[in-house]
C-alpha cells in the first residue's frame, strides 16, 4: 500500500529527525512546524528531550489545544514545570540551549537571515514581523534550525535586503530541500521526494553548491501514524493554508 | 487615595508621547479594554514597548496613537497573518519602529528595574539591527574580554497589565505564563491594571506568597472582565475568532471606530458592577 503524505508532513519529519534525545530545544511564535515535530522527536528517538516554549511549558504533555497558537497557555497546562522566557533566554546566553528554531523571510547563501524588512531599514516597502529571539538566540544556540514555508527566489536571494542577523546556521528546511550551512556558505543538503533538483535550482536565486544529490528519506509508516495521534487537527499545516 | 479608577479614569492618566509598556504576549492576556480605551480618548505620539506585540499595536496604529514600538515583533499569529496598520503606519514613515530582539527588550526593562541606564547583552553580536539603531552600543569590556553589546533602558512611563484576580490594594494573581508582565511592573514608574475581578483581601492573603504583583507598586486598578478580549485570558476565555477576523477585514477608519464603540458597553461594565468593598 502506498502511504500518503503532504509536504507539511516531509517538513516536520525532517526537523524532527534534527533532535537528540536529552537536547534543550526551544521554538517561538508562529511556529507550528517545529512544535509538532519538536512532540514527533519526543515520541520517536528523543523521549528526554526538553521541550521549551514563549509561555514557558516545560515538556508540555499535548498540542491538541494548541490550537492557532504557538505561543498559548495550552503550552503550560499539561507542562510538567514553568520556565519563562527571560529564562530561556538567559539559557542560551549560559550556552546551554542545544536547539533553538527561528523564521526569517530572506535568506542568501552567506547564511544571512532577514526577517525585518523588505527595502530600507526606516522607510520599508514592507515591514515585516521582525526577528523576535533570532538576533540573540542564532548566535548563542548550539543548533540552529530554520524553517521556511516558502521556496521562491523572494525568499532565497542573492542577497538579503536587511541582516537581522547571520551565523551559526545548522540547517534550513523549505518546502522543497533541506540546506546546510557549511564553511560559511549554504549548501543543498537533501532535496524531498516531492522535488527535484531542477525545482530547487529554478525556486532559488543563488546558484546551488552541493557535493553529491541526495533526497530527504519520506516521512515513515510509524512517524505519520504518531503525527495522526499528537497533531490531529494538522496544525503543521497551517502556514501552508496560508500561503495560498 | 483612590486606586480603583473607572477605566476612563485610569486612561485619563496617560499622557500623550508617554512610554507604555503593554502586557501579555502575541493573542494572548493583552489589556485591550485599556488600549481600546487609550485609543477612543485619542492618546497620540505614545511610545509602545513589548516583546512580541499582536492587535494591541495594531489597533493603536490604525487609529494614529502611537509614535514609535519597541518590540522585537509585531504580527498576529500564523492563522491570522501580518498586522496591517501596523505595516501601513511604518510604510508610510508615521511610526517609528526601534527593532529589537525579544531579549533586548527585557534586558533594557532589566536595566530599568535596577535603575541603571544600560544592560550589558550577550548575543547581539551582529547583524544590521546593532548598526541601524542607536540604543544598542559595542564597547569594550572594562575588565578585559570580548566587547559587550550594551542596550540602553527603557523606563516605561507606564505598565498596563490585565491580571486575573487582584484585591482594591492591587495585590495581583497571574494564572498561567506570566510573560514579562511581573518585570514591566518593576521597570515601570507607574503600574495599571486591569483585572477580571476584584477579590477580597483576605482572600488574596490566604496564598500571599503566590502573588505575583504586591499591591503597593500598582497605582491604579480598573475592574474589567474579558478585558483582555478579543484576545485570550488563560482559563477565563479563548481569543474571540470572529471579533479578530472582522477587525482584520476593516479597511477605514471609521469601520475601525465603529469597532470601538461596539465594546464599549462590555469595557465600561465593570464600574457598573461595584464588587469590591
Amino acid at each position: 500500500m502506498r502511504t500518503s503524505y503532504s509536504v507539511s508532513d516531509i517538513m516536520t519529519c525532517a526537523l524532527a529527525r534534527m533532535l537528540k534525545d536529552g537536547e534543550t530545544v526551544f521554538h517561538g511564535v508562529s511556529s507550528h512546524l517545529p512544535m509538532v515535530a519538536i512532540q514527533l522527536a519526543k515520541h520517536m528517538q528523543a523521549p528526554n528531550l526538553v521541550h521549551l516554549n514563549i509561555p514557558g511549558g516545560v515538556n508540555p504533555s499535548s498540542l491538541k489545544k494548541a490550537s492557532y497558537s504557538s505561543a498559548g497557555a495550552d503550552l503550560v497546562t499539561g507542562a510538567e514545570a514553568y520556565f519563562p522566557l527571560d529564562e530561556v533566554f538567559d539559557l542560551s546566553m549560559r550556552g546551554k540551549l542545544d536547539v533553538a528554531f527561528l523564521g526569517g523571510v530572506q535568506f542568501d547563501v552567506h547564511g544571512n537571515v532577514n526577517a525585518s524588512v523588505i527595502g530600507d531599514y526606516r522607510q520599508p516597502k514592507v515591514r515585516l514581523p521582525g526577528g523576535a529571539g533570532s538576533a540573540v538566540l542564532i548566535p548563542t544556540a548550539k543548533k540552529i534550525i530554520l524553517w521556511r514555508t516558502k521556496h521562491d527566489k523572494r525568499t532565497f536571494v542573492e542577497r538579503v535586503d536587511f541582516v537581522t542577523t547571520r551565523g551559526n546556521l545548522w540547517k534550513i528546511v523549505t518546502p522543497l530541500c533541506i540546506f546546510e550551512f557549511r564553511h560559511g556558505k549554504l549548501h543543498l543538503d537533501s532535496i524531498h521526494p516531492t522535488s527535484s533538483l531542477e525545482e530547487v535550482r529554478a525556486n532559488t536565486g543563488f546558484e546551488l553548491l552541493y557535493d553529491e544529490i541526495k533526497y530527504t528519506p519520506p516521512p515513515s509508516k510509524r512517524e505519520l501514524d504518531v503525527l495522526k495521534k499528537i497533531d490531529p487537527y494538522e496544525y503543521r499545516a497551517l502556514e501552508f493554508q496560508l500561503n495560498r | 487615595m483612590k486606586k480603583i479608577l473607572t477605566l476612563q479614569e485610569a486612561v485619563a492618566d496617560v499622557q500623550d508621547g508617554d512610554t507604555v509598556a503593554l502586557g501579555g504576549n502575541v493573542l494572548h492576556r493583552a489589556p485591550m479594554a485599556f488600549v481600546r480605551e487609550m485609543a477612543r480618548q485619542k492618546k497620540k505620539e505614545l511610545k509602545l514597548v513589548k516583546t512580541a506585540g499582536a492587535h494591541d499595536i495594531d489597533l493603536l496604529c490604525a487609529l494614529d496613537c502611537v509614535q514609535s514600538v519597541e518590540a522585537g515583533f509585531v504580527s498576529y499569529e500564523t492563522k491570522y497573518g501580518l498586522a496591517p496598520h501596523y505595516r501601513k503606519a511604518v510604510e508610510s514613515g508615521k511610526v517609528t519602529v526601534n527593532e529589537h530582539a525579544c531579549y533586548t527588550v527585557i534586558c533594557a526593562l532589566r536595566a530599568a528595574a535596577m535603575n541603571v541606564p544600560f544592560m550589558p547583552v550577550k548575543g547581539l553580536c551582529a547583524g544590521d539591527l546593532l548598526v541601524k539603531n542607536d540604543y544598542f552600543v559595542v564597547v569594550e569590556d572594562p575588565f578585559g574580554g570580548e566587547p559587550v553589546t550594551l542596550v540602553k533602558a527603557i523606563v516605561p512611563d507606564v505598565a498596563i497589565i490585565h491580571v486575573h484576580e487582584c484585591d482594591q490594594h492591587g495585590n495581583a494573581r497571574i494564572y498561567g505564563p506570566r510573560f514579562e508582565d511581573v518585570l514591566m511592573t518593576r521597570a515601570a514608574k507607574k503600574v495599571i491594571l486591569t483585572t477580571e475581578q476584584i477579590v477580597p483581601r483576605s482572600r488574596m492573603k490566604l496564598q500571599a506568597e503566590y502573588i505575583d504583583i504586591p499591591g503597593f507598586l500598582v497605582d491604579a486598578i480598573v475592574h474589567v472582565p474579558q478585558g483582555a478580549s478579543p484576545c485570550s485570558c488563560y482559563k477565563k476565555y479563548d481569543i474571540d475568532d470572529q471579533a479578530l477576523r472582522s477587525y482584520l477585514a476593516m479597511q477605514n477608519r471609521d469601520e475601525i471606530e465603529s469597532y470601538l464603540k461596539r465594546y464599549e458597553r462590555k469595557d465600561y461594565a465593570g464600574e457598573r458592577m461595584a464588587v469590591w468593598v
